[in-house]
């Protein structure tokens, strides 16, 4: 395909060499992006999972009676080993709640000697919220101190700020193909003030206005997956540079999140689609800019 | 020759038809008044006429770079005023056009121009090899079929511009001061060419200053002055076989 002949002096071509410059840099950005949202799907995707279908009972301390938590415990536990859309209940035992805390409250003796309140690990059958809110009933009833927790306030906090995030690459990515676009329409525009002998006589000697806008659109399509190719060049190091900084982050902080398949396969199209886009909008330009005159 | 000879693509009439034709640029004067004039097929006939009397813009409409402000024209027996942009190219690849100043394009090598209204045409590529060698021999410039226009004298690229102009055998070829950029010994064998093509069976227009030139060959002239036009008889009456020069 790019073996073929070219009518243009490609050589006298200084709007198109602007033209791959500027590819790069657009489709580095745009590889940014995507791997940004790809990232944070993974990162919900995880977060979503880990705390599906899971509940936290609290039984807060000064709610407690003299025989401590024990009691409460043992009623909640009983009602929910007899629920139906339970698949597992059991109680956080007090050295882990300890270890929970320490991050806060730093390595002391006092932590030791602190109320604490009991905790239960619930995981249900399934995540659907007429399961969830059934269960609570029932914790309700048994023990009305309790305090249930399915975490969705905190994990709707954290996915609205990763959509925020999402929304954001989105955004660079309509601006990129905007800039990317008109990039290609003021290049061609120049080609063609600069190339118009040339395409007088290739109009004097029979070329139809497709011909004429296929050699530009022919010529866009290369720069536009050279320019995407060099743009990944770049990307390269950038994501290499990224992901070595990302894994002296704690794990539990930022999961150590392997990007999906579909994350490569859009970077690797990233380049065609660059392309494609410069080459409609090349052929639009041209035969657009043909068809005002005679 | 072979080579140009092709079958008759089938119009009935006239080459060109111009019905009271007007040009106009903007909202100048009118280049051409009224113009009303037939060219038949397998005609020879030369333009002439002062500086600035609307030869190019003539024989502008008649390559359908440009189309008449008012009146009627036909191409191939075609109406051509109002036929939509891409009928005109097609029109386009039955006639051929040399420039006065060549229009060759620089960037390719004298084989590539020629082969150029080929190529668009879509015409096989060892066709478009033998076609354009063969062509080049008939016009002299064999050995320089890989040299750029840059690099050729006038009367060479005057060779490349007529060779690129009949390569798809047309069957009108318009000519604008073809022999203004060589001496006369050339002059006369570009000439030649013409005549053999238009007794293959193009018509020919050739709009020149050259009146000796003229004088030389018994055709008649398209005489253009103050925008309108017309015929005049053959500056000699001689046979044309008396005063070509052996190609």
């Amino acid at each position: 395909m790019f073996g073929i002949r070219s009518d243009l002096p490609l050589k006298r071509d200084t709007a198109g060499r602007f033209v791959l410059w500027l590819v790069m840099v657009l489709v580095f950005m745009a590889s940014l992006a995507v791997t940004v949202n790809s990232y944070i799907g993974v990162l919900l995707n995880d977060w979503n999972r880990s705390v599906t279908g899971t509940l936290t009972v609290q039984v807060p301390v000064m709610d407690l009676g003299e025989k401590g938590a024990a009691p409460t415990v043992g009623k909640i536990l009983d009602v929910l080993k007899r629920h139906p859309a339970v698949a597992k209940a059991e109680a956080v035992p007090r050295a882990k709640v300890i270890a929970l805390l320490k991050p806060w409250l730093g390595e002391s003796d006092v932590i030791a000697d602190l109320p604490l309140p009991a905790l239960i690990d619930v995981e249900l059958r399934t995540d659907e919220p007429e399961a969830v809110a059934a269960v609570t009933a029932s914790i309700k009833t048994a023990a009305p101190q309790a305090v249930v927790d399915d975490h969705r306030v905190w994990l709707n906090r954290v996915m609205g700020l990763a959509q925020g995030f999402s929304v954001v690459a989105m955004t660079i990515m309509i601006l990129v193909t905007g800039a990317l676009g008109l990039t290609v329409v003021f290049a061609t525009r120049a080609s063609l003030a600069e190339f118009v002998q040339v395409i007088e006589v290739l109009h004097v000697v029979g070329a139809k206005d497709g011909y004429i806008a296929g050699q530009f659109a022919r010529r866009a399509l290369l720069q536009g997956m050279l320019g995407g190719a060099a743009g990944l060049a770049l990307y390269a190091p950038a994501l290499a540079l990224v992901a070595w900084l990302a894994s002296r982050v704690d794990p539990e902080i930022l999961p150590n999140a392997a990007l999906p398949a579909a994350h490569w396969l859009t970077l690797a199209a990233l380049p065609f689609a660059a392309g494609l886009l410069a080459m409609l909008t090349a052929h639009i330009t041209v035969r657009r800019a043909l068809s005002a005159k005679v | 020759m072979a080579l140009l000879r092709k079958k008759d693509e089938g119009f009935t009439g006239d080459t060109v038809g111009l019905e009271g034709v007007g040009l106009r640029y903007d909202t100048g004067p009118e280049i051409l008044t009224d113009v009303s004039l037939a060219i038949p097929q397998r005609s020879f006939h030369f333009l002439t006429g002062p500086s600035g009397a609307g030869k190019t813009s003539l024989l502008s409409l008649m390559y359908l770079a440009k189309r008449p402000t008012r009146g009627g024209l036909t191409l191939f027996g075609e109406d051509v005023t109002r036929a939509a942009r891409g009928r005109l190219a097609t029109l386009r690849r039955r006639l051929g056009v040399v420039f006065q100043d060549f229009r060759l394009l620089d960037h390719m090598s004298a084989f590539d121009n020629v082969a150029l209204p080929l190529r668009i045409a879509g015409v096989g590529e060892t066709v478009v090899q033998r076609n354009v060698s063969e062509l080049l021999n008939w016009v002299g410039l064999e050995e320089f079929k890989n040299a750029h226009p840059a690099t050729l004298s006038g009367g060479q690229k005057q060779r490349v511009a007529i060779a690129r102009a009949v390569v798809n055998r047309p069957k009108l070829i318009l000519a604008d001061e073809p022999t203004g950029n060589v001496d006369d010994t050339i002059a006369m064998r570009l000439m030649q060419l013409f005549v053999e093509l238009h007794k293959l069976g193009a018509s020919v227009i050739i709009a020149t200053h050259n009146e000796p030139l003229v004088a030389r060959f018994p055709f008649p002239r398209l005489h253009l002055d103050k925008g309108a036009v017309s015929i005049l008889p053959p500056l000699t009456a001689q046979p044309s076989d008396q005063t070509a020069v052996e190609m």
